[in-house]
């Protein structure tokens, strides 16, 4: 058995308000593979980022409980590590692509200068190796002119090229692991296929292992093999995509689906939605959290909380499944 | 979807030849674009970001002044109108934005937001006003509880509901819906696409529908108006698009959005272009660099814009096209 990339097991967030317990993300476990993506999808507000800024360790020390029992990448546990020993960590052994590159460069600094500063202080190489590696991660992901690249600010770029900078940044220093958040969301469609073939070339390059966030389950099945998807922080189906999209076992995965808008030839049916909404992280239901939208729900899911089953690694947290 | 006064009566709206640039004519966001918007239809304007979408919303609110051109609001020139008529056109054009968290004011309750067009356009006594906005909050799907909260107390679905409430409640005769659902996820997307649904059925608004997802578009609009470095390259019938577009850029976008790579389509990263081409010039194709079917011509000699009706005469609504392909059709035909 290989030693998974990344593997995250029991994974909690919650926020204290007086004597309640706001839970963000509830209990979550699963471990990504070397060179494969999984997907994490769901709504807004679900604990998708959080999840994400959990594991890297982002997340404010006051205010915010982070519990687990274990984040490991390649066998080594991050989980445990003081300020100082992460910094050593991350941009190294574990990267972070964010939705808006535009906020999340520098302004100030050209391309270069951003992508080069990662290699220095993860390697500490000279600036000639450091110049190299930077002009070689922006030719990895797909641009001719690099030198150009290197030269430009962050405005002076589209939000695709920028995106794509960010990629070159993350990649820098090749990563074990790497951290997608809605990296495709900001942009159109041409775009985003090209951002898709990048990272699908970048995790076979380097044999990356990719967690892919995103909403979007259609953009999600355009580059992952694996997907979870969330609700309310909990994790609610794990599976290939092939099967989610094939035979979705949870009715929110199946409700997801049902939203997603068709192209078709004939004038397409109206569209379906899932009734009701989320609820808010104070007043979550008791049970399954998606009962109370669920049609097929009966008194055992609003009572008991059904987990995960996942003897070969997938199934569906539901009593009822479809 | 209505099709009995397309043939008679005269497009609700109608835009002739505008142009629009900024930073003195430096940068051309529209260049020369004709469109048409019958009374009852759905129009989706689609195009990549920069494409000129939004100028073309904004030029129709008169938010900025186009450099040449008309547009035409049942039959009058929005440019021309004197400021009485230009209030009572404002009152039946209302627009929803994309981002409904920035768009709502963050001081004001949802029945003060409600009730500020009602004022301005003084519609009704303070009793109908009353009346007018809980009816509009019931078509929205949103309940009383709801008039004395405020934006961020709201799901961005809500907080969405909202904005198209405001919108409505001027009973507007079209609304330009720009990028309206693009940041709301799946599922809250397929509740406000139901929500524009039910108005296009029982309100029979007319919608200029922005946006840069085909699937969106597929699922509202009748028609389909393709827009490219600022230019109109074609606008056909929902279902003539979609089962198979004219442009070679319109066949691009649709592969795109099926999550193909077209066919024929050059290697070289086109969507990566640092510079707009200048679209000041006249004298080429503006999708001629990056054409998988280009053909000398197409170097030489802006196309015209081609009505492809003809061949199919049972269709109803625009139906052009702007490409040296359907040249020969033009000259076969005369």
């Amino acid at each position: 058995m290989t030693t998974p990339a990344l593997k995250v097991t029991n994974l909690s967030v919650w926020f204290e308000n007086g004597s309640s317990r706001l839970t963000v993300v509830d209990q979550i476990s699963f471990s990504i593979n070397a060179g494969d993506a999984t997907g994490l999808v769901g709504e807004s507000g679900c604990g998708k980022t959080m999840t994400a800024m959990a594991i890297l360790g982002l997340l404010p020390e006051s205010g915010v409980n982070v519990r687990s029992d274990g984040i490991e990448i390649n066998g080594r546990d991050i989980s445990t590590l003081n300020t100082g020993q992460r910094r050593a960590v991350l941009g190294r052994d574990i990267a972070m692509i964010f939705q808006q590159p535009a906020t999340a460069l520098d302004p100030v600094f050209t391309m270069g200068q951003q992508i080069s500063a990662v290699y220095r202080r993860h390697t500490g190489g000279s600036k000639q190796q450091a110049r190299k590696s930077m002009l070689q991660a922006l030719e990895s992901v797909g641009f001719s002119d690099a030198d150009d690249i290197a030269a430009s600010y962050p405005h002076e770029l589209s939000g695709g090229m920028r995106q794509l900078a960010m990629i070159a940044m993350a990649t820098v220093c090749k990563p074990a692991v790497i951290i997608a958040d809605e990296p495709t969301t900001a942009l159109d469609n041409s775009t985003r296929a090209l951002i898709l073939e990048q990272l699908k070339h970048l995790r076979k390059l380097h044999r990356t292992a990719i967690l892919f966030i995103s909403h979007d389950l259609a953009v999600v099945r355009q580059i992952c093999r694996d997907v979870m998807v969330m609700y309310c922080g909990r994790l609610m189906e794990k599976t290939d995509c092939q099967s989610l999209f094939a035979h979705a076992r949870h009715p929110y995965s199946a409700g997801l689906l049902s939203c997603i808008p068709q192209i078709s030839d004939t004038q397409p049916p109206p569209i379906k939605s899932i009734p009701g909404q989320i609820p808010a992280p104070a007043d979550l239901p008791l049970g399954c959290h998606f009962a109370p939208r669920c049609n097929r729900a009966e008194a055992q899911c609003r009572t008991s909380i059904p987990q995960l089953d996942c003897d070969n690694g997938t199934g569906a947290a539901c009593f009822r499944p479809l | 979807m209505n099709t009995s006064n397309l043939v008679n009566t005269p497009p609700l709206l109608e835009i002739r030849d505008l142009s629009l640039s900024f930073h003195q004519q430096a940068q051309v966001a529209v260049d020369r674009v004709s469109l048409n918007l019958a009374a009852g239809r759905t129009l989706g304007l689609v195009g990549a970001s920069g494409a000129g979408k939004s100028s073309i919303a904004r030029a129709i609110l008169r938010l900025v002044k186009p450099d040449s051109g008309e547009i035409l609001f049942k039959g009058k020139d929005i440019y021309r109108m004197n400021p009485h008529d230009l209030k009572a056109t404002r009152q039946r054009i209302q627009l929803v934005f994309q981002d409904p968290s920035v768009s709502l004011s963050p001081r004001r309750t949802v029945e003060q937001t409600l009730r500020e067009p009602l004022q301005h356009f003084a519609i009704g006594d303070a009793d109908h006003q009353r009346q007018k906005i809980r009816g509009i909050l019931q078509t929205v799907g949103l309940d009383q509880g709801a008039l004395n909260r405020y934006p961020h107390q709201f799901s961005s679905g809500q907080q969405q509901r909202i904005a198209i409430a405001r919108a409505l409640i001027t009973n507007p005769d079209l609304l330009i819906a720009d990028e309206a659902v693009s940041s709301l996820d799946v599922s809250i997307q397929a509740q406000i696409l139901q929500l524009i649904q039910m108005l296009q059925k029982d309100f029979g608004i007319s919608i200029l529908f922005i946006s840069h997802d085909l699937a969106v578009i597929r699922q509202i609009a009748d028609d389909v108006a393709v827009m490219y470095q600022g230019q109109l390259l074609e606008q056909s019938p929902a279902d003539q698009f979609f089962s198979g577009p004219s442009h070679p850029y319109s066949k691009s976008l649709l592969s795109f959005a099926q999550g193909k790579t077209p066919s024929g389509w050059p290697d070289d990263k086109w969507y990566l272009e640092r510079t707009r081409q200048s679209t000041g010039d006249a004298s080429t194709c503006v999708f001629s660099g990056y054409c998988p079917d280009k053909m000398p011509v197409c170097e030489r000699l802006e196309p015209a814009m081609h009505d492809i009706h003809h061949k199919n005469q049972h269709v109803l609504g625009p139906y052009c096209v702007k490409c040296h392909l359907y040249d020969e059709v033009k000259i076969n035909d005369h």
